[in-house]
């Protein structure tokens, strides 16, 4: 075993021992014979891409899947996890990246949730707030939930874990939804909760940046396997970019796919060719215009609050903001499946009928949904009529559906944009995320927009997978299309966006050009702090 | 999270590789276990129904005897299985367009007794060829039945009432309708003095029943073409014109749908009436084949709207598939008329046919639930 102690001379005795782990789905090892060791006192950071497997391993530690082989030692004794409850058991908490929290109870109910004793209110809220108090994480305890910002629901998750007083917390992907200034906060506490509290931290991550700055000692994996283990101490940006994507990268034209926030934010050329291409941009018309867009949610909440945007052709705008503040709502609004209570849409000068089914994209304005399971094809339909959702006439003589048309126009598709199906025929269920996402892709640009939606484009995707997006959106705006990044990774905006809008609470709190866009400053504004 | 998905698509997608590569055979083998839990499942129904028959006293040998004579076995036998399978598979071939739009209609039966009623009340008024009459009675049958479903699309459409409940209630609405018909003359009561207690309708003209076509000693009702055409039709229009690309792309994901530009209020509301008009125009075929008897009654129905909804759901949305279905079906049917006559109690009888129909539910529902776990298995 390498040790991992670093600099700090004899390594605490580990508090977790995960031994040969392994787990199969079908016929894809998503772990394949896993070590490792979680040390009291220290943060240990788990890296690697999307699909590496460390999501998975961390669900064998918490007890939500069963490995096929291998064992877990916790103390030094050899423990089976058979649910988060034995885990919990345990000593072993996590943080996950998506919130178990109950929307309409308040804060401190959502605390003492789950709890089967009976509970003292007065007591439990106290409780809530102390625990706020001492990690710097202050919430009001009789907030409800539902009125909280991501960040401060975050707040309330951590709060629950901390409450059972757990010896090994685990924090899965914790920063994506949180602006650099809280992210900065939790990497505080997480400090604070290992060398004051003696508890071992295990922080999940697929970005370079945070595990550098974050950690003590890492453990790199791919392919479902432990391919790297070493001290932070030791560790440099481009050691651990080769480790995690297993070919040597170059740190600055893939920054965005690895989390890299400083090579992009002073990488002056490409800052320089920006600005150049948006004083290009600026000559031309307004390809999209949104002006004063309401969108009403539940609870008479407005998910977005007099939005007012313009893109240009050619450029590529990137609406930056933290995830929860209205994004969802306005690429749901530009599809037609949200109506707007107030606010007008124009493409290309020529005013759009929102209400009407479809009328988005005969106006010429192509989506990549954020959850295309959800918008952007139809799973159980086949990957060449996937190709043709919403233009089958394209494909089709006198109302029949001709199938070798449809055949031929999927093929040339599969090869422009290199979508990997078994047949055109093979069902849209069985591609794996990129490649659906390619399908999705090919489909919008083949219908020749004028704007282009892009909403986190690249989520969940791997490395390679998150190069070819960006290509194809950086050629799209080439051949003229107005381009709408959304996207809550500041890496993916920095790296593509001419031009830079950020959103909060539903409205535009401030435009910036390239230059203009230090992290430090994008930080202020995602707060809602307006430049 | 999203580890999870990748991994998980990423193991359907080798998956989909293989079976690509294997092709043809791996579709039969497919199939195979699917035939061999038919198997299972009717051999073990019938093993319940021998026990259950023999211990009440009955023989198990008649029964089954009796159930074979009746469907197919006995002179003219096979005619009459035939002619009932006409509505089941017309109701079925409705039920799959909506089912492909993501509706879910279940009023089949309330459907096609108004039309039933609706043909009897042109039929009973019309004078003139038989052609005609046919048509204009059928037309009316269709519109009734598309109005009855229509009801159901208008309360969806405006106000999100599920089309379930609203189709499912509907059907007590229409029974109480044609009920209340039958005691008039002006509608649908027998114009002739009332001979006896229970109300029946006017007697259909001769020119108003469904022309006969004589195979082997058997007879068969015209409406056998009509089905299997509008089958056929179905099949075409569902998986291989435009409308049904955009109908299918509604049922399987409406969002997308929307945002292609079908809209779920034309394409969903079109789709309820056709279903709705289909099981009205069963209602004409089935009061128009005489094997109901001459007149429209307020038992004219009999289950046949249930079965046919059985029958599309047993043929997995597939109007090819409901073809042989709905002959299943009807086969059940004429076989229980024979039942009685073996001296078993009616009760039992009745016992017998339901398990039947079960095992036939069985293994698609088994299928279903194996579909349902295999991505447990694969996280997806």
């Amino acid at each position: 075993m390498v040790d991992t102690s670093g600099a700090g001379g004899r390594p605490p005795a580990p508090s977790v021992r995960l031994d040969g782990i392994t787990k199969r789905y079908g016929a894809v090892v998503a772990c394949d014979g896993v070590d490792l060791e979680l040390r009291p006192g220290r943060i240990h950071g788990v890296l690697g891409e999307n699909g590496a497997g460390k999501s998975t391993l961390m669900k064998i530690l918490i007890g939500l899947v069963q490995p096929d082989e291998g064992s877990i030692a916790v103390g030094g004794q050899v423990v089976r996890i058979g649910d988060p409850t034995a885990a919990g058991q345990l000593g072993i908490a996590m943080v996950h990246q998506h919130y178990s929290l109950v929307d309409t109870l308040t804060v401190w109910e959502n605390v003492v949730l789950g709890d089967r004793a009976g509970f003292d209110r007065a007591h439990a809220r106290s409780r809530a707030a102390d625990i706020g108090e001492r990690y710097g994480l202050q919430v009001d305890p009789d907030a409800v939930v539902g009125d909280l910002t991501a960040g401060q629901r975050q707040r309330v998750e951590i709060i629950k874990c901390l409450r059972r007083e757990p010896t090994i917390i685990v924090f899965d992907e914790p920063t994506s939804v949180l602006t650099p200034a809280e992210s900065e906060q939790l990497f505080g506490v997480l400090r604070r909760v290992v060398s004051e509290e003696g508890r071992t931290v295990a922080l999940v991550s697929h970005k370079l940046d945070e595990i550098l700055h974050a950690t003590d000692e890492i453990t790199i994996m791919r392919g479902g396997r432990v391919v790297e283990r070493l001290a932070t101490a030791d560790a440099t940006a481009a050691r651990l970019a080769q480790d995690m994507v297993g070919r040597p990268v170059s740190l600055r034209s893939e920054a965005a796919a690895l989390g890299l926030v400083g090579e992009l934010a002073d990488d002056a050329a490409s800052v320089e060719q920006a600005d150049a291409h948006e004083r290009a941009a600026a000559e031309q018309p307004v390809a999209l215009r949104v002006e004063g867009a309401v969108v009403m949610g539940p609870h008479g909440r407005r998910l977005l609050d007099g939005l007012s945007l313009e893109v240009r052709p050619g450029e590529i705008l990137g609406l930056a903001g933290v995830e929860g503040n209205g994004q969802r709502a306005l690429v749901d609004a530009l599809s037609g499946l949200l109506p707007l209570a107030a606010g007008t849409v124009d493409v290309a000068g020529a005013r759009v009928a929102t209400e009407r089914p479809g009328a988005f994209h005969d106006a010429g304005v192509g989506i990549i949904p954020e959850d295309r399971h959800d918008s952007g094809c139809v799973l159980d339909m086949s990957v060449a009529e996937n190709l043709v959702l919403a233009h089958p006439s394209l494909v089709a003589a006198r109302g029949l559906v001709q199938r070798a048309r449809l055949l031929d126009h999927a093929r040339r598709l599969m090869a422009e944009f290199e979508i990997q199906a078994a047949s055109p025929d093979a069902p849209m269920r069985s591609l794996s995320g990129g490649n659906q996402q390619r399908v999705v892709l090919a489909r919008e640009l083949s219908a020749d927009p004028i704007v282009l939606v892009a909403a986190q484009p690249t989520r969940g995707l791997d490395v390679g997978a998150i190069e070819y997006m960006a290509a194809q959106l950086r050629r799209a705006a080439a051949a003229g299309v107005a381009v709408l990044l959304v996207s809550t990774e500041l890496e993916e905006i920095l790296s593509l966006a001419h031009r830079i809008c950020v959103i909060f609470d539903g409205r535009i709190v401030g435009e910036l050009a390239r230059h203009e866009a230090t992290p430090e400053r994008l930080g202020l504004l995602l707060g809602g702090v307006a430049a | 999270m999203s580890d999870r998905v990748a991994e998980a698509s990423a193991v359907v997608g080798s998956r989909a590789v293989a079976s690509g590569r294997a092709g043809a055979t791996e579709r039969v083998r497919a199939a195979l276990p699917l035939v061999g839990l038919y198997a299972a499942s009717v051999t073990v129904a019938l093993a319940l129904c021998a026990l259950l028959v023999s211990s009440t006293g009955g023989s198990a040998t008649r029964v089954f005897g009796a159930l074979l004579d009746g469907s197919v076995r006995s002179p003219g036998a096979w005619g009459l299985t035939v002619t009932t399978a006409v509505p089941l598979l017309i109701v079925a071939v409705g039920t799959i367009v909506a089912t492909k739009a993501g509706l879910v209609n279940i009023g089949q039966e309330g459907q096609l007794l108004l039309g039933a009623g609706a043909a009897a009340y042109v039929a009973t008024r019309l004078h003139g060829p038989g052609a005609v009459v046919l048509t204009v009675s059928f037309a009316a049958a269709v519109a009734v039945g598309a109005l009855w479903a229509g009801v159901a699309a208008v309360m969806k459409y405006t106000r999100a009432v599920p089309e379930v409940m609203s189709t499912l209630l509907l059907v007590f609405v229409a029974a109480n309708l044609t009920n209340f018909g039958l005691t008039r003359k002006w509608l649908l009561l027998s114009r002739a003095r009332v001979v006896n207690n229970t109300n029946s309708g006017q007697p259909l003209p001769a020119a108003a029943r469904l022309p006969k076509i004589h195979v082997f000693g058997n007879t068969i009702s015209w409406g056998v073409v009509l089905a299997l055409a509008l089958a056929g039709i179905a099949a075409v229009v569902v998986n291989r014109t435009v409308v049904g690309f955009r109908l299918r792309m509604l049922g399987l994901n409406a969002r997308t749908a929307r945002r292609a530009g079908v809209s779920a209020v034309t394409y969903g509301g079109a789709a309820l009436a056709v279903s709705g008009g289909m099981a009205g125009l069963a209602g004409g075929v089935w009061l128009t084949s005489g094997i109901a008897g001459d007149r429209f009654t307020a038992g004219i129905s009999s289950n046949l709207g249930w079965q046919g909804l059985l029958v599309a759901l047993l043929a997995r949305d597939q109007p090819a598939t409901a073809v042989p279905m709905a002959f299943v079906f009807a086969a059940l049917r004429t076989g229980s008329g024979f039942l009685s006559a073996t001296g078993v109690e009616r009760r039992i009888a009745d016992v017998v046919q339901a398990m039947l129909v079960l095992a036939l539910l069985v293994p698609p529902a088994v299928r279903a639930v194996q579909r349902r776990r295999a991505p447990k298995e694969v996280p997806a």
